[in-house]
């Protein structure tokens, strides 16, 4: 347990060591800015249009919702700036020997890197509740629906981050890791959009339902929602504990080679 | 404190360690000789924990490495080949992580991490990211980090290597001074290395062990001499004469090519001066005395052409 937390210090005081972080937390906040400042614009015009007697009244929550759905797409693209060199840098390095050699449990090496992940991003994503203050002062969003939103984001993040764990895992080049991971996050998110337009079935499976229930997007979109299901924390805990399980397998396998 | 029986490991088919069997004791220092790939590195990963053997069993202070992992890990120190260090660190931040790794307790790191940076003469680089340091600087961190839990059993692979003189020296003295407290095995290629430091050797070729002896057994520490003897004709007859002078230990004829030769006897002059009287009917071209005798040894070790009388 000590040994975890000596790794999650080192994790995110080397995370904060390398421009990376800081070009990540920059990178984010530069997107959603612009993002935030087209909605802001939108809603604006809207409020406007609602106070002539026009339009459709204002919506600031649905606003809100395609914020947050945007940014859970931001994040595919950020995530690999923080997994990529996990293990691919340590693999690099020679140093899986010192932490493999000292008295530690394998799943305590990979739970700490991917922690401290987490929280490196966690903070990133908190710096984005300066938009939920401009919202407030705009008008009367739904906070408990803002509060489940972060929520699914989080668990969202945690299943991004637990992929981008094993593809670095697997890989000795950062760049490799990056951009497997980058494409497999994709790949995810697209899974929702082949989804719908899934009109055919072949065989037994009804594939429209199915590819959405695999999709991390869709589980988060419920989420957006306010809806707080079971189903969708099954999902994301399990998706990651196995994730994690195989990135422990994979670092553990240096053994038997 | 080492006990290993028949160890092997597979490489898919290739046999890196080949049924090998060693002991060492306690406070003494053991030297893993052999050339590049013939398995050394790959016993001392199986004796850290961090490799699996195929077959076999190895023992750390009475505990099995496969079994008792963690107890084992708590009472080795590993400098692997590369030294383990992270770059983007400060010495000082590296070893502090080490020590929190090891499990040290809060209220000891740092009386710990100021005795390896005394120890390991880390104190002017203290402060600086281990990224701009040279080879040798490395080598004494990866150093600390292995000693900085006061391990039993330190494991060293070819911690010389990369080295300026000045500093393999050091390094040297250093693993000298450690045998007191701690027991050490140590690989290498350098042979001065071993006679220098060690108490035993293993020869290692091809995964399989094919010499284990103590220093004084093979003469390196000065008590035997050793004198090599070019002939044109190696008769038995000559042999046995060279073999039956007073002071001679022992006889070795190499016959590739030239017929070498190597006779040890104890350092004495008249001596030599026998064996010549001896050889010249023999047709003598050559008589010299033999500096290392380990690495003459160690040749014949691995070339395998040796008849010994």
């Amino acid at each position: 347990m000590s040994a975890m937390v000596a790794i999650i210090k080192k994790e995110i005081r080397t995370h904060f060591l390398s421009p990376l972080a800081y070009v990540m937390i920059g990178l984010f906040l530069l997107i959603m800015g612009v993002i935030f400042a087209k909605f802001a614009a939108i809603y604006m015009s809207m409020k406007q249009q609602s106070m002539m007697g026009g339009g459709q009244g204002v919506n600031l929550d649905k606003i809100a919702t395609y914020l947050y759905q945007n940014m859970a797409f931001v994040m595919c693209f950020l995530t690999p700036f923080v997994t990529m060199k996990l293990f691919a840098e340590e693999r690099r390095q020679h140093t899986l020997e010192l932490l493999f050699t000292a008295p530690v449990r394998g799943i305590e090496i990979v739970l700490g890197k991917f922690i401290a992940s987490l929280m490196l991003m966690s903070f990133m994503i908190a710096i984005s509740f300066i938009y939920v203050g401009f919202m407030v002062a705009w008008g009367t969003p739904e906070l408990p629906l803002i509060f489940t939103t972060y929520l699914g984001l989080f668990f969202a993040l945690s299943c991004y981050l637990s992929i981008g764990c094993l593809i670095s895992a697997t890989t000795e080049s950062q760049a490799i890791a990056a951009i497997f991971t980058f494409i497999i996050l994709l790949l995810l998110y697209l899974l929702q959009s082949i989804a719908q337009g899934m009109t055919v079935n072949w065989g037994p499976i009804e594939w429209g339902p199915t590819l959405t229930y695999i999709s991390p997007l869709g589980h988060f979109n419920s989420f957006t929602e306010g809806l707080l299901q079971i189903k969708d924390l099954v999902y994301f805990v399990t998706f990651t504990g196995f994730m994690l399980f195989l990135t422990h397998r994979v670092v553990d396998s240096h053994r038997w080679r | 404190m080492i006990e290993v029986r028949e160890l092997s490991k597979l490489y898919g088919d290739r046999k890196a360690v080949d049924q090998i069997s060693f002991e060492v004791k306690r406070g003494e220092i053991l030297g893993f000789l052999g050339q590049n790939g013939a398995g050394k590195t790959t016993t001392m990963k199986i004796l850290t924990g961090f490799m699996a053997a195929s077959s076999g069993t190895a023992k750390v202070a009475g505990f099995d490495v496969f079994e008792d992992q963690f107890e084992v890990k708590r009472r080795i120190g590993y400098l692997p080949e590369v030294p383990p260090v992270y770059e983007e660190l400060l010495v000082s931040e590296y070893l502090r992580f080490v020590a929190e790794l090891r499990g040290i307790p809060r209220a000891e790191r740092q009386r710990k991490i100021d005795r390896v940076v005394d120890k390991c003469q880390l104190g002017e680089v203290k402060n600086r990211l281990i990224r701009n340091l040279s080879k040798g600087y490395r080598q004494r961190i990866g150093l600390g980090q292995a000693l900085i839990h006061e391990p039993e059993v330190l494991i060293l692979d070819e911690p010389t290597v990369g080295l300026d003189p000045r500093q393999v020296a050091e390094v040297r003295n250093l693993i000298k001074s450690m045998k007191t407290d701690h027991t050490v095995i140590f690989s290498t290629h350098i042979l001065s290395e071993v006679a220098a430091i060690c108490d035993r050797i293993i020869v290692i070729d091809r995964g399989k062990i094919v010499a284990q002896e103590s220093l004084s057994a093979l003469g390196a520490d000065g008590a035997t001499a050793r004198t090599e003897l070019v002939v044109k004709t190696a008769s038995d007859q000559l042999l046995q004469s060279l073999k039956s002078i007073r002071g001679v230990k022992n006889v070795r004829l190499y016959s590739n090519g030239a017929n070498r030769i190597v006779i040890e006897s104890e350092p004495d002059d008249a001596i030599v001066a026998e064996m010549a009287k001896v050889a010249v009917s023999s047709g003598l071209t050559r008589i010299s005395p033999v500096q290392l005798a380990l690495e003459e040894y160690y040749l014949g070790l691995i070339s395998g052409k040796r008849t010994e009388i």
